[in-house]
């Protein structure tokens, strides 16, 4: 703990309220993301996770309270410097969201169409695309077609193309979601082994408590919209606040 | 790579064709209306141009041969029809060329119709102003029409009007057929002539037998040498046969009224309608007034001319110097 | 009850034209600014284009033969069966070529777009682009708006074309008329009065058509279901929007072609 105080603070997120018509979602949510670590958020279905991770990403505006990534706060961002922000945040879509009608090539290549400044002139995003590809073990996969591809074949290769600009944080919005046990098992080994290689930081938000125990340095229950508890998996675990406990039974 | 490239190729593709399609289009349109090609600007000035609007085909002996470009009415009256001719055609189009504007068909769009000259040697020429007339379209026709058979509703309401009043024996035509007495008197008078006639030419007989008489007698020669008896009986003579003549012309006269008067009748009898119709000028009734009055005067003057003869004869028989002449008669007579 | 009913049907219809307005307007924004999604448009315009053509071309083809058919014997009864070149071309060229190419085009590609974004929303995959730098407006909506107000008018044209050749053949089955003689007659009719204003029409009805089933489809709600009422809602709304236009751009053309 004494070591976080020192390492830098990726994502920081003050008194977040955000609302939908009558229904106040998040109701003061406080966060902090430090370089290298993964923090797991898990809150129960509704509960705001989403909203909070799309508030983070700027796809959902929040009522009021503070986000400041990298040290620049977002409110005050224009579409360019938000633009600039994405290129180092990745989003994992829950429903992977690959763009259908894209073969796994164009759908590796469109993030890179905006960023080519990163990498200066492309003229043949190839190489590129391959190592992304290589990283989530689908090279072979690259012309076909995202109908042809299983759903965990397809959680993988959105992976890839989170992971093809090479972010500082990766945004994982329930990773393993809609997916066969085994499979789960597979996304989240890989996670593990993307984290090590390219020392990313990343939020999780799950409500898979294996998923949660296996990759999380830290955890953030959000309940009721707020940042109910935090600590380490085996401190969360052992907690004996029913609510909390509530995540941990099986 | 090669699957894109052949959807842009394709795309491409699709696009020129509808390019050219619509290029086609326009231009057929545009050909159509003499847009494009060498023509040629002329005017013509008409009065009414019968709903002619810009785009209206031009026609040289029923040939197309332009377009009416511009319409612009100058005054109340005149408006000006700019006309683009091909300018080819223009060479066949003389000055004297004459346009009118015509419909195509019954009830197609007005086309301007030139009508070739034949007098002028000259061609038209750019910018040039060719005559027009206007041709009577249906409508005109129409209004003609209608104006006509207004009139003769008329004239047939006031002919009915007339037969009634003549049937009813109104006017000198309907009382020539209805009243009786009328007839009767005309008859008589023409009677009457016939018995003066017939007396007169006795007259005139007795009078010759007289005068040749006088010839044969020898006594009465040296008498007639006396100038002033011979004068006296050269005007009683002259008197006679002026009188003869005039009773001569007379009776022509009144042979031609009873020859009209016979055929008025029958007309009015048969019903020809002219004169029915006619029978309503006051002047002809004045006129058949006049006849019947002169008819009249004339039987009084036969009547008097027949009495003057007779006096003329008493004062012949008076005259001492063919007393004896007389008195011979006389006594024949009796001897007889 | 029934006037609340009344009033928020109304205050939704509102609501819906003030939101397109809006949209529209957000597409004349975008449209200018760099950079263009030019392989975008034309994968977009191949799709709208080459792949209604048939479509649009068999239903030309029927109408013009169609038309040609059923006015033929009454127009014999009139005498004037030499007037029908002139007649159907007109009638194909101002309004049943256009009207009808739009019409299905709305149904065509109009719900394809609804669907295809609302997918896409749906699934975020519109998001995961927004995420990834790239302007979903511009890369998904200004496409497509482009292509369909391009693509529509060519479609309107050859669908005329097919029309006025599938007249053109009852003509010269069914009464001997030559191929020039028939166009002769057709391109004698018409002018550009008819031509032009129809073409130009056409742009909007693309332009309408792009619109109303981007709007549907980027604002999809209410997860998979809702694809299939947004399709729905966007051919509904497009051929409203399509027969509303068509009517303001008669009214229009009177103004300008009344002498």
């Amino acid at each position: 703990m004494i070591n976080s105080e020192v390492r830098k603070k990726m994502v920081i997120i003050k008194d977040l309220v955000k609302s939908y018509g009558e229904h106040r979602v998040l109701n003061g949510f406080n966060m902090e993301l430090y370089e290298g670590e993964t923090l797991v958020i898990m809150g129960k279905s509704g509960s705001g996770k989403s909203v909070m991770i799309k508030c983070l990403i700027g796809l959902e505006s929040h009522d009021s309270g503070t986000i400041t990534i990298m040290n620049k706060n977002l409110d005050k961002m224009d579409a360019d410097t938000l633009n600039e922000i994405r290129t180092e945040v990745g989003f994992l879509f829950q429903g992977s969201a690959l763009y259908d009608s894209m073969s796994v090539r164009e759908n590796l290549e469109f993030p890179l169409r905006r960023h080519i400044g990163k990498f200066g002139e492309l003229d043949d995003a190839t190489p590129l695309v391959m190592e992304a590809l290589e990283s989530v073990g689908l090279p072979q996969t690259i012309e076909l077609m995202p109908e042809e591809l299983s759903g965990g074949m397809k959680r993988r290769i959105a992976l890839a193309r989170t992971l093809i600009l090479k972010p500082k944080i990766i945004l994982y919005d329930e990773p393993t979601t809609g997916l066969d046990p085994i499979t789960s098992k597979e996304i989240v080994l890989l996670m593990k082994s993307i984290q090590d290689k390219y020392k990313t930081s990343s939020i999780v938000i799950t409500h898979d408590v294996d998923c949660a125990r296996f990759i999380a340095d830290r955890m953030i229950l959000l309940i009721d919209g707020i940042n109910y508890i935090t600590g380490t998996f085996a401190e969360l675990s052992k907690s004996d606040d029913p609510k909390v406990s509530a995540f941990f039974k099986t | 790579m090669d699957k894109s490239l052949n959807k842009v190729l394709k795309l491409g593709i699709f696009i020129i064709v509808g390019t050219i399609l619509f290029i086609a289009g326009v231009y057929f349109i545009g050909e159509k209306q003499n847009m494009f090609g060498n023509t040629y600007n002329i005017y013509a000035v008409f009065n009414n141009i019968n709903g002619l609007k810009p785009g209206n085909n031009v026609r040289y002996s029923g040939i197309n041969v332009g377009t009416v470009k511009e319409i612009v009415m100058v005054s109340d009256t005149v408006i000006v029809v700019k006309i683009a001719i091909v300018k080819e055609i223009t060479k066949h189009i003389k000055t004297d060329a004459k346009c009118a504007i015509t419909s195509d068909g019954l009830v197609g769009s007005m086309i301007i119709n030139i009508l070739p000259g034949h007098k002028s040697e000259m061609n038209i020429a750019k910018g040039d102003t060719i005559r027009s007339f206007t041709r009577i379209r249906t409508e005109e026709m129409l209004q003609t029409l209608s104006v006509t058979n207004e009139n003769a509703a008329l004239l047939t309401g006031e002919l009915l009007a007339i037969t009634k009043e003549i049937s009813a024996g109104k006017g000198i035509v309907g009382s020539m057929l209805k009243d009786t007495l009328l007839t009767k008197d005309l008859r008589e008078i023409v009677h009457h002539l016939k018995i003066t006639s017939k007396a007169s030419s006795s007259t005139i007989n007795q009078l010759n037998k007289i005068l040749t008489s006088i010839d044969k007698k020898d006594n009465l020669v040296g008498m007639l040498r006396d100038t002033s008896v011979a004068n006296k009986v050269k005007n009683i003579i002259t008197n006679v046969e002026k009188s003869s003549r005039e009773l001569d012309k007379v009776i022509d006269h009144l042979d031609l009224t009873i020859h009209n008067a016979n055929q008025t009748i029958t007309n009015v009898k048969d019903g020809k309608g002219a004169i029915n119709y006619l029978s309503n000028d006051p002047s002809l009734v004045t006129k058949i007034d006049q006849t019947i009055g002169h008819l009249d005067s004339t039987v009084i003057q036969i009547n008097n001319a027949g009495e003057k003869l007779n006096e003329n004869l008493e004062a012949l028989k008076n005259t001492w110097l063919l007393r004896k002449y007389f008195k011979n008669q006389e006594k024949e007579k009796e001897g007889n | 009850m029934y006037l609340y009913v009344t009033t928020s049907g109304l205050n939704s219809f509102f609501i819906e034209t003030g939101e397109l307005a809006n949209f529209a307007l957000r597409f004349f924004k975008e449209v200018f600014k760099r950079p263009f999604e030019f392989k975008e448009f034309l994968r977009q315009c191949y799709n709208m284009g080459n792949r209604s053509l048939l479509l649009v071309g068999v239903t030309g083809f029927i109408i013009g033969l169609v038309f040609t058919l059923q006015s033929r014997p009454k127009m014999i009864e009139l005498g004037a069966v030499a007037w029908l070149p002139s007649m159907v071309s007109i009638s194909i060229i101002r309004e049943i070529g256009p009207i009808i190419t739009a019409l299905i085009c709305a149904g065509r590609i109009g719900s394809g777009i609804g669907a295809e974004l609302g997918a896409m929303r749906v699934t975020e995959q519109i998001d995961a682009m927004d995420v990834s730098g790239t302007n979903p407006f511009k890369f998904l909506v200004v496409t497509r708006i482009l292509a369909t107000t391009l693509m529509i008018p060519i479609l309107v044209i050859m669908s005329d074309a097919v029309a006025l050749f599938g007249s053109f053949l009852i003509e010269n089955f069914k009464g001997d008329v030559s191929f020039t003689l028939y166009f002769d007659e057709v391109f004698r009719a018409l002018t550009y009065s008819d031509l032009i204003p129809s073409t130009i029409k056409t742009f909007f009805f693309g332009f309408a058509i792009g619109l109303v089933g981007c709007y549907k489809g980027y604002y999809c709600k209410h997860g998979t279901a809702g694809v299939g009422l947004t399709a729905n809602a966007a051919v509904v709304e497009a051929s409203m929007v399509v027969f509303i236009i068509d009517f303001a751009s008669v009214l229009i053309t009177d103004i300008f072609y009344s002498i």
